[in-house]
C-alpha cells in the first residue's frame, strides 16, 4: 500500500472569506500588528483594563495590587487591549487602496512573531537572573 | 460556583483537565501539519512507514479545527489563570521558583501572540493552492506548533511543580 501523495495544498478557496481582497487585507493586518500592539502593551505596562482576581475586581487601565486585596493581573488586560487595537487597525487597514494593501509585506506575518521570542527573553529576565 | 454539587477542588480540576485535553487535541493537529509541510509525501512507491503516515494527512483541512481549538484552549486557559495566580504562582515565588515563574509568565505572552497569527494563518491554508502564501503559510505553522509544544510543556512542567492535589 502506498501513501497518498502531497496533501498540503486544496482546491481553490471556495468561501467568501477565503477570497475577499478586504478580508486579506484585514486578516493580515491584524497578524502583522497584533505582536507589535502586544509587545508595546508589554512594554508600556498599557492594560486596558486591571483585574483582582481575590476580590473579583475590575479596574479601567493599570492598578496596583492593593494592600490586603490580593495580587492584580494585568494579561488579561494587555490582551483584551491587543485584540481591540488590532482590530480597529485592521479595519483602518481595508479602507486602503487595493494597490497599496496589496504591498503590505507578508515577511511582517511570521518575522514579527520570531523577533518577539527574543524580546520576550529580556523582558522576562527579572525571573531568569533574580538572585 | 457549583459547590453544592461537587467540591471547590474538583470543579477546577475538571477545567485544568479540560485545558489539558483542548491541548491534546491543539497539539497533535499542528504537530500533524507542522510535519506535513517540512516533510510533505511527494510520492511513495512500496508500503508507507509510520513517519510517512504521519506527515500524509490532508493538512489544509485542519486549519480551522487548530484556530477553534487554541480559541477554546485559550478561554479555557484564561478561565483557570485566576486560581493559578493566587494557589500556585504565590507559592511558587514563596518557594523562590524563579526561572518557573519566568516559564509561565512566556507561556502567557507566547499564547497571547500565537492568538493574534490565527486569523493569518487560517486565510493562507484556505488559499493553500496560491504559491504567493507558501512560505508564510509554512513558517507560521511550524511557528504555532512549536509554540503550542512549549505551551504544553511549560504547563506539564508547572502542573509537576505544584498542580494537582498541592
Amino acid at each position: 500500500m502506498s501513501a497518498p501523495t502531497a496533501t498540503s495544498r486544496t482546491s481553490p478557496a471556495t468561501s467568501s472569506l477565503a477570497s475577499s481582497t478586504r478580508f486579506r487585507t484585514f486578516v493580515i493586518t491584524f497578524s502583522i500588528v497584533g505582536p507589535v500592539i502586544y509587545m508595546i502593551c508589554l512594554q508600556m505596562n498599557w492594560p486596558l483594563f486591571t483585574y483582582h482576581p481575590a476580590t473579583n475586581r475590575f479596574a479601567l487601565g493599570w492598578e496596583a495590587a492593593r494592600s490586603g486585596e490580593g495580587p492584580n493581573m494585568t494579561w488579561y488586560g494587555w490582551t483584551a487591549m491587543t485584540l481591540i487595537v488590532g482590530t480597529v487597525v485592521s479595519f483602518l487597514a481595508t479602507l486602503l487602496p487595493e494597490s497599496i494593501a496589496k504591498k503590505i509585506p507578508l515577511i511582517l506575518v511570521w518575522l514579527l512573531p520570531i523577533l518577539a521570542i527574543p524580546y520576550l527573553i529580556y523582558d522576562l529576565r527579572q525571573w531568569w537572573f533574580h538572585p | 460556583m457549583p459547590v453544592d454539587i461537587i467540591s471547590v477542588n474538583t470543579f477546577w480540576t475538571i477545567w485544568l483537565l479540560v485545558h489539558l485535553i483542548l491541548a491534546v487535541f491543539l497539539l497533535g493537529a499542528l504537530t500533524h501539519q507542522a510535519v506535513s509541510v517540512m516533510m510533505p509525501v511527494r510520492q511513495v512507491a512500496g508500503p508507507a512507514g509510520f513517519v510517512t503516515r504521519f506527515r500524509a494527512v490532508p493538512a489544509a483541512g485542519y486549519a480551522t479545527a487548530v484556530c477553534v481549538l487554541w480559541v477554546l484552549t485559550f478561554i479555557v486557559g484564561s478561565y483557570i489563570y485566576t486560581k493559578y495566580r493566587i494557589y500556585i504562582r504565590i507559592p511558587i515565588e514563596q518557594a523562590g521558583y524563579w526561572k518557573t515563574q519566568g516559564f509561565f509568565d512566556f507561556k502567557e505572552h507566547v499564547a497571547s501572540i500565537g492568538l493574534t497569527l490565527l486569523p493569518a494563518y487560517w486565510f493562507f491554508w484556505k488559499n493553500a493552492q496560491n504559491p504567493q502564501y507558501d512560505t508564510a503559510r509554512k513558517i507560521l505553522t511550524v511557528y504555532l506548533a512549536v509554540a503550542c509544544w512549549f505551551l504544553f510543556i511549560v504547563g506539564h512542567v508547572l502542573n509537576n511543580v505544584r498542580g494537582f492535589g498541592s
